[in-house]
């Protein structure tokens, strides 16, 4: 399999903290309303207990995306040696297209610049040898850089409930899912 | 639903009001005997219905300057294969406009027709993406169908001849039958889909939005042709009010899959 890049996402990690959003909201500094990483807590039919798990996500850079499939003028690249999904904004024409198409709603509309915009994987960074953003400032390592090439995580899985299943996009991104906690209860005198 | 969409509500259901409407004047001047009628007349509302459309459809974008950009991806998008079946179409019209005396050539009529039914397939194609699982299907295609054969069999009547007005009855009777089946059938199927579709079924079935709109725009119009021999002006004034509440409809009432991230 060729080299693609992905999250790894460690729900039984995550603290629902936002340092990640935050990390790339400084990195990127998005004009207001425009969000690339966002954190959503599982609803109580999935995890019982009320805010307490978490699924970070951003753009999946999907083996098969459905944002630069449907791009009317091909402002979406898949990256060769990666697989990062690129938008190139100059070329965007906001026809909001990528915004409908993606069932994980990771392109924005950008009010200001009247153009879709979404995570770029910190692909300079990567260049550079860097981590992205967000994944270096998780403060509990719940959000892991992976290689799916050469992924080995019996326990990982690619659609846990909470999260839309669409095989044909094949999200790159993989998760642990949330363990229940341990109830202890106070002994009866 | 965003101000970005109104102009697609405009530019959806006038694209397909001018393909009806060029169907059913190119099956009224041949599959019936009797006068064409004002067929000039009828191709030039198609046009008009078309380039207001479009207009409307520029100010969809956020750079309307680049809508010419659009036809790069001809290969995979849905969108740029619209933007060209549609100009073709428009073409067509100015063309057939031009060329009409008393009536159309058939060829030109017929080439016309099938080029506006690849359009709109195409625009159906366009708005059945994965992010909305209640139309990431056929269902798209069969809405605007069914808008192209209401509208365009309406209108119609504003421009045929006396002895070719049971056909158009006929044709627009039995769309709007359909269409009354369909629009009231759907949501309900939807309620037994997945999360996001089901949600999108209750948010038809609770919307005051759609059910005026299968009064207004289907049960009223088809109640006035059962009881007239004719079609009266105001049925294809209904109709079109209820083409456009039916779109608003279908592009603020329909959930997109992320908004049930976390959930079941």
């Amino acid at each position: 399999m060729r080299k693609q890049l992905g999250f790894y996402i460690d729900a039984n990690r995550c603290i629902g903290c936002f340092t990640c959003a935050m990390a790339c909201k400084n990195q990127y500094h998005q004009d207001i309303g425009v969000i690339w990483r966002q954190v959503y807590d599982l609803k109580t039919e999935i995890y019982p207990h009320r805010e307490r798990a978490f699924y970070s996500l951003a753009c999946n850079h999907c083996e098969n995306p459905t944002c630069s499939n449907v791009c009317p003028v091909k402002a979406y690249y898949k990256r060769e040696t990666d697989g990062v999904v690129v938008h190139e904004q100059e070329k965007c024409i906001g026809c909001g297209n990528c915004i409908r198409s993606c069932p994980y709603g990771a392109p924005r509309h950008n009010p200001v610049l009247r153009k879709a915009e979404k995570c770029s994987f910190c692909w300079e960074r990567i260049d550079s040898g860097l981590e992205p953003a967000c994944i270096l400032s998780c403060p509990v390592d719940a959000l892991q850089l992976i290689d799916l090439a050469t992924f080995e995580e019996p326990n990982a899985v690619q659609y846990p409930p909470g999260f839309p299943k669409f095989t044909s996009l094949n999200p790159s991104v993989r998760f642990r899912v949330a363990q229940s906690p341990t109830v202890i209860r106070r002994k009866r005198l | 639903m965003n101000s970005m969409e109104l102009p697609l509500v405009i530019f959806t259901v006038l694209s397909q009001a001018a393909i009806g409407l060029v169907i059913i004047s190119s099956i009224r001047q041949f599959a019936a005997e009797g006068p064409a009628g004002n067929v000039r007349g009828e191709w030039l509302a198609a046009l008009v219905l078309l380039l207001v459309g479009l207009t409307a459809s520029l100010f969809h974008l956020g750079h309307p300057l680049g809508a010419v950009n659009a036809v790069k991806h001809l290969s995979n998008a849905w969108l740029s294969r619209e933007a060209v079946g549609v100009s073709l179409f428009l073409a067509l019209v100015i063309v057939g406009f031009f060329s009409i005396k008393d009536r159309l050539s058939p060829g030109l009529a017929a080439l016309t027709a099938i080029i506006g039914l690849v359009a709109l397939f195409f625009t159906a194609m366009t708005y059945a993406p994965p992010g909305y699982p209640a139309i990431n299907n056929a269902l798209p295609l069969v809405f605007f169908l069914l808008t192209a054969a209401v509208v365009g069999a309406s209108v119609s009547s504003f421009f045929t001849s006396q002895e070719k007005i049971p056909l158009l009855r006929l044709i627009l009777g039995g769309s709007l039958a359909i269409s009354l089946v369909v629009y009231l059938t759907v949501p309900f199927v939807w309620l037994s889909g997945g999360t996001v579709m089901h949600q999108t079924g209750i948010e038809y079935l609770t919307s005051p939005l759609y059910w005026s709109r299968i009064i207004i725009g289907l049960a009223l119009p088809l109640a006035g042709i059962w009881m007239s021999r004719s079609i009266p002006a105001w049925i294809p004034a209904l109709v079109i009010i209820g083409e456009f509440m039916g779109r608003i409809a279908f592009f603020s009432l329909t959930l997109h899959a992320s908004s049930n991230i976390g959930g079941l």
